[in-house]
C-alpha cells in the first residue's frame, strides 16, 4: 500500500469536516417535534417506509409523470452522484478498481454529468424555471459536475484521480452551506413526510383495482 | 440594516424560534426544480410562476436562509436569502394566504419527497406575527373569540332554530318520535356543525337528524359550543386555534360524550381530529369522527336502509384536501354515496389526487383575494363538467361555498349538496323523496 498523497488527506479532511457540519446543522435544525397525541389512523412507520422505497417510482407521482425527461434525467444526475461518491471514497483506499468497473463508473459518471448539464440549460432557458432559480442553483450544478467530470476523468486515466479528489474536497467542503444540503435533508424530508402522511393513513393509500385515480 | 417595524421584529422572531425541525427539513430539501408547478391547481388555473408551489415556499425559504444559514448571512443575493422587511412580509402572506389553499396536493407529488403546503403553514405563521393575516379571516376569528362562533349566533338563536327544524322534519316525515336534541347530558355522540348550516344550510342539520334517527343514535348538539370551524388554524394563530378546539372538547367532557362528531367540514374535521390534541397537548378521552365516517359505519352496521333509486340524477364526489388528503378519510364518502345514488362517477383525478375547490384554507373568507380564488376553482370546473353529473357532493360546507360559485361562475348547471343530504333523500324510512 502507497503512502497517502497531499489530496487523499485533504480529502478525508474535507468528507470528516462535512459530516462534522452536517451532524451540527442537524441537530440545531429546529425545534425537535413532540410525540403526537392524536389517535394514528394509519403507520408511521409504514408511511416513512413508503416514502424512502415506492414513492420514487414514477407512477407514483404525477410530477414524475408529467416530467418524464426530466425526472429521469434528475435519477440518472443523482444516480451518478452517488457512484462518484462512492469512487471518491474508494479513492482514499490507495487502491486500483477493476479496469471494467472503472469503465462502467465512466459510462455512469458521463450519462450523470450529460444529464446534469440538460438539467442546467433547462433552468437558465425555461421562463418560470429561471425566475424561481437562485444564483446558487446555477453554482450548485455547475460545482457538481465538475466534480463528475474530474471523477469521469479519473476512471479513464489514473493521473487525474489528484486533482478529482481536489475537487471532491471542496464539494464536501460546499455541501453543508447551500442547496446540496438536500443530499442529507432529502432523506430526513422524506421520513418525516412519511411518518406526517402515514401516521393520517393517506399513505400508502389503500390500492383499489379498476378504479382510475389518476389525471 | 434597515429599521424594522413591530410587525417585521415579530416575524422575524417568528422565523427564529418558532422553526420546527420537520417543516425546517423541508425548507433545506428543496431544490427548486419546478416539478410541482402543475401540481397545483392555481397555477393550472393562471399559469402564473409566482404561483408554483417550490416558488411560493420561496418566500419564506428566502428568510430562512437569511437568518439560518452560513451562506445566507455571508452571500445573501448568490444564494437568495433576503432580510425581513414589510415589502418582503407583504409577498409572502399574498403568496400564502392569497395564491395557495394549504390543500397539499403538491406535497403528494413533489419529486424530492417534501411538504411545500407544511412550508406555506410556516409562511402563514410568520405573516400572522407581522399582523398580514387577511381581514375576513381575523374577523372570523375575532368573532368567535367574543361570542363563540364565527358568526355570533346567539344561543337564543340556536334554540329557535333548532326547535323549528325539529317541528318541520316532525311534519315532513310525519314522524312525531324524530328529535333533534340539544344539550343533552349523557348522549353517546356530540354533534358539532358549521354556523354555516343554521343560518343558510338548516336542511344540512335535518338530514343529520334523519339518519341519527333511523339509525337509532344517541346523540345531542349543543346550544352554545357547537361551532366546528377554526379560522385559527387558516391563520396559522395557535392560540386562537386552541381555544376554538378547548371549548368543544370541554363540551364534549362536560356531556360526557363517548364520540365527538364532526358535521361535513374538511377543515374541521381536521382541527378537532388531528390538530386538536397537538394544540391542547394531550390525548382527548372520546373519539373524534367525521359524519362522513359515522353514516358508512352506520351502513355497515345495516342501520341504514337505504334506497338509491330516490337519487337516480348522475352525483360525482368533490374530495375535500382537509378531509381526504390531511384527514384521511378517502373511501367512506364513496361506500355511502354508492348506496344512496344510482349512478355515482368519480371525478379524474380524484381521492388523494382530486383538485381543491380553489376556497379552502381560509381563502373563502379573504373577500381581497375573491377574484383569484374563483380563477383558481377552474380546474374543478373542468373536471366537475366532464363528469356530466347533475349533483355534487361535497362533504365540506366551505367547499360547497365555493362550488357554489364556481357553479354559477363557470355556468355548470349542477346542483351542490351535502353526502348527508344525499342519503337522507334515499331513506326508505320517513325521507322526502
Amino acid at each position: 500500500m502507497t503512502s497517502p498523497t497531499l489530496s487523499s488527506l485533504v480529502l478525508a479532511v474535507a468528507l470528516l469536516a462535512s459530516a462534522v457540519a452536517f451532524a451540527v446543522i442537524r441537530l440545531r435544525l429546529g425545534r425537535p417535534l413532540p410525540a403526537p397525541f392524536a389517535e394514528p389512523r394509519g403507520s408511521a412507520a409504514a408511511g416513512e417506509r413508503w416514502a424512502l422505497t415506492a414513492a420514487f417510482l414514477p407512477w407514483n407521482k404525477e410530477s414524475a409523470r408529467h416530467h418524464a425527461p426530466s425526472y429521469a434525467a434528475g435519477l440518472l444526475l443523482h444516480a451518478a452522484v452517488a457512484a462518484m461518491l462512492a469512487r471518491l471514497l474508494w479513492s482514499l483506499t490507495g487502491r486500483a478498481l477493476p479496469r471494467p468497473v472503472e469503465l462502467a463508473l465512466a459510462v455512469v459518471l458521463a450519462t450523470g454529468l450529460a444529464c446534469g448539464l440538460a438539467l442546467f440549460a433547462k433552468r437558465a432557458l425555461d421562463p418560470a424555471l429561471r425566475g424561481l432559480s437562485v444564483p446558487e442553483d446555477y453554482a450548485a450544478n455547475l460545482l457538481v459536475g465538475t466534480a463528475l467530470a474530474a471523477g469521469l476523468a479519473a476512471c479513464l486515466d489514473p493521473r487525474a484521480l489528484p486533482a478529482f479528489q481536489w475537487i471532491g474536497a471542496v464539494l464536501a467542503l460546499y455541501a453543508p452551506l447551500g442547496k446540496l444540503r438536500h443530499m442529507v435533508f432529502l432523506v430526513t424530508s422524506r421520513r418525516f413526510w412519511g411518518r406526517f402522511f402515514g401516521r393520517r393513513g393517506v399513505k400508502p393509500a389503500p390500492h383499489l383495482p379498476g378504479e382510475a385515480r389518476h389525471g | 440594516m434597515a429599521e424594522l417595524s413591530d410587525g417585521a421584529r415579530r416575524a422575524l422572531a417568528v422565523l427564529e424560534d418558532r422553526l420546527d425541525e420537520r417543516t425546517a427539513a423541508y425548507l433545506n430539501a428543496c431544490v427548486r426544480c419546478g416539478l410541482c408547478a402543475d401540481s397545483c391547481h392555481v397555477f393550472l388555473a393562471t399559469g402564473d410562476p409566482e404561483t408554483i408551489p417550490a416558488k411560493k415556499a420561496e418566500r419564506v425559504a428566502r428568510l430562512y436562509r437569511r437568518y439560518h444559514t452560513l451562506l445566507g448571512r455571508i452571500a445573501p443575493r448568490f444564494a437568495g436569502a433576503e432580510e425581513v422587511s414589510d415589502e418582503a412580509l407583504g409577498a409572502l402572506a399574498t403568496a400564502a394566504f392569497g395564491r395557495c389553499t394549504v390543500c397539499g396536493r403538491c406535497a403528494l407529488h413533489c419529486s424530492v419527497g417534501l411538504d411545500p403546503a407544511a412550508i406555506l403553514r410556516f409562511a402563514r405563521l410568520v405573516a400572522q406575527a407581522a399582523g398580514k393575516v387577511p381581514k375576513g379571516i381575523q374577523a372570523n376569528i375575532d368573532l368567535a373569540r367574543s361570542t363563540g362562533n364565527n358568526m355570533g349566533i346567539t344561543r337564543e338563536d340556536v334554540i329557535e332554530t333548532v326547535s323549528w327544524l325539529e317541528e318541520d322534519l316532525r311534519d315532513t316525515t310525519g314522524d312525531a318520535s324524530i328529535q333533534l336534541p340539544i344539550d343533552r347530558a349523557g348522549a353517546r355522540v356530540y354533534y358539532v356543525l358549521n354556523p354555516r348550516e343554521l343560518k343558510f344550510f338548516p336542511l344540512s342539520i335535518s338530514a343529520a337528524g334523519m339518519i341519527f334517527h333511523a339509525a337509532g343514535e344517541s346523540w345531542t348538539l349543543s346550544s352554545t359550543d357547537f361551532d366546528l370551524t377554526n379560522y385559527g388554524m387558516f391563520a396559522a394563530d395557535e392560540v386562537a386555534a386552541r381555544e376554538f378546539t378547548g371549548r368543544i372538547v370541554r363540551r364534549a367532557e362536560e356531556l360526557g360524550v363517548e364520540e365527538l362528531v364532526v358535521a361535513e367540514c374538511g377543515h374541521g374535521f381536521r382541527s378537532l381530529r388531528w390538530e386538536a390534541p397537538e394544540w391542547l397537548g394531550r390525548r382527548l378521552p372520546f373519539r373524534v369522527t367525521s359524519f362522513v365516517e359515522l353514516m358508512a359505519r352506520y351502513l355497515a352496521e345495516g342501520r341504514l336502509p337505504l334506497d338509491p333509486s330516490r337519487n337516480s340524477a348522475r352525483v360525482t364526489l368533490h374530495d375535500p384536501c382537509n378531509l381526504v388528503r390531511h384527514g384521511g378519510v378517502i373511501e367512506e364518502q364513496r361506500t355511502v354515496l354508492r348506496a344512496a345514488a344510482l349512478d355515482f362517477v368519480e371525478m379524474t383525478p380524484n381521492r388523494l389526487d382530486n383538485y381543491c375547490c380553489g376556497g379552502g384554507g381560509g381563502l373563502l373568507a379573504a373577500s381581497e383575494h375573491a377574484a383569484a380564488r374563483l380563477e383558481a376553482g377552474r380546474p374543478k370546473a373542468d373536471q366537475i363538467r366532464a363528469t356530466g353529473a347533475k349533483v355534487v357532493a361535497a362533504p365540506c360546507h366551505n367547499c360547497i361555498d365555493q362550488l357554489g360559485e364556481v357553479n354559477r361562475h363557470y355556468k355548470l348547471g349542477v346542483e351542490v349538496r351535502t353526502i348527508a343530504e344525499i342519503v337522507a333523500d334515499a331513506l326508505r324510512t320517513g325521507g322526502p323523496g
